[in-house]
């Protein structure tokens, strides 16, 4: 643990690294399809939302010191609470990173490399993270620190080298299908938000776990500004975009941007951003789950499980049989798992283990 | 089985020499039974016959023993010297060794009481005295011997040590101790311009084989009692003498003690230079980045060991070692701090870009000819396929020919005789790729894109990392050819967590770059003179200011310390 320690800055990067990295596929997509032109009304009123949630997040994880949410669960229901709650994130940072996995691939499929298996695609990723998985925790973090910079770059260069395409009247109406629509069943798009589940997991990695609530408001504006301008991008560029079959929404946006006679087609170079983007996130939710896994089985040393998870990542992508199950699967299930997991189950354990703590501190 | 001898006639009494491979001269594995003498005996005879046959000299033509008799308090001593040819220098030997012992002079010649009376005390009618012994050993040493550097030494593995490094080892009869005494004067190269290290603005000294001289140039330069000179020898059978310097009121104790430990438990038989001392004390050897900076300068080497940093030295190498190394060091060169901060920081991006030429740009351009051919604007397109039109080769053979091409270019141009040097290089670069791309191997472009990646190497100021990038770039145009800009992109990703991974002397490789830290005045891009207030705080150094918050003072001469 020595040597993955981290600091604040890094921490930052990190969870809006996870935060970002579903926008690169059919996020985008997915919260205009929901909330049509109030999206972007809708994100600002979940991020404020979310800000709250982050900051009682912080609140609870701060009576526990540099402890994450599986020992807090030991804490609060012993090893069987532990197991519990460890596999189900096991099998959440599993799950999600699986979907946006094959997702992305399905997408790079289509943009690049038509004739080619799924699994000639998947396949690199998992070598990268056979690599990975044997270097230390704060190495990862501080490639995903490096690679940050540009993730950030790209969506910013997307937003402005579009802008004179964009269509601003298609904001409009700003309340979207109406009042209820954005703020009240809109509240489900809170799923876009569910790389605050870092939060938990990030104290005992923490140089100065007392800027844990500068590391959690930070991200959610952070992740919130990025959101907002890729949404934004997606928005007024495209009519109706919910209606078009995209597979990768960002990417047919950056085949827009044209500078000059040369600089015509650069949705390439976005792609190779992005591809580093998504590999940060598998090397870290992949990170995420052996600790978890190693944290419930005592085990010694992370090492032996470097292949197993990648090799588990793999084979949860290729369980679809096509795009439009995924599809299917991250609108109708992922989402509201993802809340479930996230938002209610973490909040909950946390908000136990506290009272708990403070019978303890009367009694 | 011989196959040479199944297609030749090899006539039986023709002479064949072969070195049998039985094991049958390997000594070391054998039990040494004969226990060899520590210490120096007190009969001339016995040392004289060990020393000779320890030095072999019947066969050894360069090792001398000059026996003669030496004159002390006007009687005569047997004894003699040992010395290596070549490695002493004979006038001081004759001026200053043998002629104050065998010739008659005043000091050799007093012939008074042998014992010295100090203090008398009469109590009682009884007469005390303290008298003090003659020692003929005191007594060389300190009246017939008119060296600055004269030692004693029991020992015989010391005394041979220092008459391997160009000492005399001087034994008298009756004493069972020798003088060591130090008497160098071997030919050595004078102080030149370095040679692949150059700047436009800086010092055009560079270090020598010679150790002390390289230690002596250091001292010139860092001008502070505080600039520490550990010795420390390597190799069972060389003894190389090895410096460890550093500046003890800087320096972390730790990263000191750790390259000390590092240096004094090095098991090797020989350690011959500076380059084989580098892969033998580093973290990790499987990565080919350089963990070490290795300069030929001395101003470089004085600046690091003022930023807290150490400096090793080896015996017959004119490159130093300084330890630990981040990755900006790299790319930075002495004359980054001489210039004008614009104009270095300008310097530095030219050489972030000349890195990502190296490493990426015939991966890129692999996987753009091979998947990515959409982000070429048409007309380009046309004309690169036009170009390619008449090459046979896919893309990944094409370049790889020229790769290799290039990289023999540049290695001939190394090896062969300097005069000729530059001649390899245009013929390569000129006849062979025009004729290459006349001749339909190659197209144009390539040749531009291999020339560029070849120039930008010449960018990067360490040649060490130069030759990482240019090794690795093959991986990048295999995963460019494989995957396109996918195994690029996460071969990139794969690369720098490495790279973060790596450490050097318990400093992270990327420091500086990432993680994210105080780094005011030692990023990569350099601040204003005046503003480099602090040393890197990845060093731990003692000290971390490096200057005064208001350095020109005489700009503020009215300004005080708590107005700040």
């Amino acid at each position: 643990m020595a040597d993955s320690k981290i600091t604040s800055k890094e921490a930052i990067m990190l969870i809006v690294t996870i935060f970002v990295s579903h926008t690169i596929v059919t996020l985008p997509e997915n919260l205009l399809s929901n909330t049509k032109s109030a999206t972007l009304i809708n994100l600002i009123y979940l991020g404020i939302i979310v800000s709250l949630l982050a900051y009682v997040i912080y609140r609870l994880l701060k009576n526990f010191a540099s402890l994450d949410i599986i020992d807090i669960s030991e804490y609060l229901g012993g090893k069987v609470l532990k197991n519990i709650i460890g596999g189900i994130f096991i099998a959440y940072f599993i799950v999600t990173s699986s979907n946006l996995l094959r997702e992305f691939c399905e997408g790079l499929r289509v943009a690049f490399f038509p004739m080619t298996d799924i699994l000639s695609i998947l396949i690199p990723f998992v070598i990268m993270l056979f690599v990975t998985n044997y270097l230390s925790f704060s190495s990862n973090v501080k490639a995903v620190s490096l690679i940050f910079p540009l993730v950030i770059a790209s969506i910013i260069f997307l937003f402005f080298g579009n802008f004179k395409n964009f269509s601003f009247e298609r904001m409009f109406p700003i309340l979207g299908k109406g009042f209820t629509d954005t703020f009240i069943t809109g509240l489900g798009n809170i799923f876009a938000f569910s790389g605050i589940s870092c939060l938990y997991f990030i104290p005992p990695y923490l140089k100065d776990p007392s800027k844990m609530k500068q590391i959690s408001l930070t991200s959610v504006v952070i992740g919130l500004l990025y959101f907002l301008f890729c949404t934004a991008t997606v928005l007024l560029l495209f009519s109706f975009f919910v209606d078009v079959d995209e597979v990768l929404p960002l990417f047919s946006a950056a085949s827009y941007i044209e500078f000059g006679v040369f600089f015509q087609r650069l949705e390439s170079f976005f792609m190779l951003v992005w591809i580093l983007e998504i590999g940060a996130y598998l090397m870290i939710t992949n990170r995420f789950s052996i600790s978890i896994f190693q944290k419930m089985t005592s085990i010694k040393y992370q090492r032996p499980l470097s292949m197993i998870f990648p090799l588990l990542v793999l084979g949860i992508a290729l369980l679809p049989k096509n795009y439009s199950v995924i599809r299917f699967l991250e609108t109708n299930i992922y989402a509201y798992f993802i809340i479930a997991i996230v938002f209610v189950l973490g909040i909950s354990i946390l908000v136990l283990a506290n009272l708990k703590k403070k019978k303890e501190r009367k009694v | 089985m011989n196959f040479k001898k199944l297609f030749t006639y090899t006539p039986k009494d023709e002479y064949h020499f072969t070195l049998l491979d039985n094991g049958a001269n390997n000594v070391s594995d054998k039990k040494e039974t004969v226990t060899e003498p520590k210490t120096v005996f007190p009969s001339l005879s016995v040392n004289l016959e060990f020393v000779k046959s320890k030095y072999n000299s019947m066969i050894n033509s360069d090792i001398i023993v000059r026996e003669f008799n030496l004159l002390a308090r006007g009687k005569q001593y047997s004894a003699f010297l040992l010395y290596i040819d070549g490695m002493i220098d004979t006038e001081i030997m004759n001026k200053f060794i043998l002629e104050p012992l065998m010739l008659r002079n005043k000091s050799n010649l007093y012939e008074f009481d042998q014992n010295r009376v100090i203090s008398e005390a009469v109590t009682n009618n009884i007469t005390v005295r303290k008298v003090k012994k003659f020692n003929l050993a005191d007594y060389i040493m300190n009246c017939l011997m008119p060296q600055n550097t004269v030692k004693k030494s029991s020992e015989f593995s010391k005394i041979f040590n220092d008459v391997n490094s160009g000492n005399c080892a001087l034994f008298i009869d009756t004493l069972n101790i020798a003088f060591d005494i130090e008497v160098k004067g071997f030919e050595k190269r004078s102080i030149e311009k370095p040679e692949n290290e150059m700047v436009i603005m800086g010092a055009h000294e560079s270090f020598v084989e010679n150790l002390r001289t390289n230690t002596s140039l250091l001292r010139r330069i860092v001008h502070n009692e505080n600039l520490v000179i550990e010795n420390i020898s390597i190799g069972k059978i060389t003894k190389t003498n090895c410096s460890l310097c550093y500046v003890k009121n800087l320096a972390n104790s730790d990263l000191v003690a750790e390259v000390s430990y590092r240096l004094n438990n090095l098991e090797v038989d020989s350690m011959l230079s500076s380059g084989q001392l580098e892969q033998m004390i580093i973290d990790n050897n499987l990565m080919s980045v350089p963990q070490v900076i290795s300069t030929e300068r001395p101003d470089k080497a004085s600046s690091y060991l003022l930023d807290g940093r150490i400096v090793l030295l080896v015996n017959g190498s004119p490159y130093s070692l300084i330890v630990p190394a981040v990755l900006t060091d790299f790319l930075s060169t002495p004359d980054d701090k001489n210039m004008k901060t614009s104009f270095s920081n300008f310097i530095k991006w030219i050489r972030i870009l000349a890195t990502f030429i190296v490493l990426l740009l015939p991966g890129l351009y692999v996987a753009i000819a091979s998947f990515h051919q959409d982000v070429l604007p048409s007309d380009l397109l046309y004309s690169i396929l036009a170009s390619r039109e008449t090459v046979p080769f896919p893309v990944i053979l094409e370049i790889l020919i020229l790769e290799i091409a290039f990289e023999l270019i540049r290695e001939a141009g190394i090896r062969v005789p300097s005069p000729i040097g530059p001649t390899i290089g245009i013929v390569g670069a000129l006849i062979i790729g025009q004729s290459a791309v006349s001749a339909g191997i190659v197209s144009p472009i390539l040749i531009i894109i291999v020339a560029m990646t070849g120039i930008a190497s010449f960018a990067i100021p360490d040649y060490s990392f130069s030759f990482h990038l240019r090794t690795y770039r093959f991986l990048f145009i295999f995963l460019g050819y494989c995957c396109g800009f996918l195994g690029i992109g996460l071969g990139f990703l794969v690369y720098i967590t490495v790279l973060c991974d790596t450490s050097s002397f318990g400093v992270p490789f990327t420091s500086g770059i990432s993680p994210l830290q105080k780094t005011v005045g030692h990023s990569y891009f350099l601040q204003p003179v005046w503003l480099r207030e602090f040393r890197a705080s990845y060093l731990d150094t003692k000290k971390e200011e490096k200057q005064e918050k208001i350095s020109m003072k005489w700009k503020y001469p009215f300004l005080k310390k708590e107005d700040l």
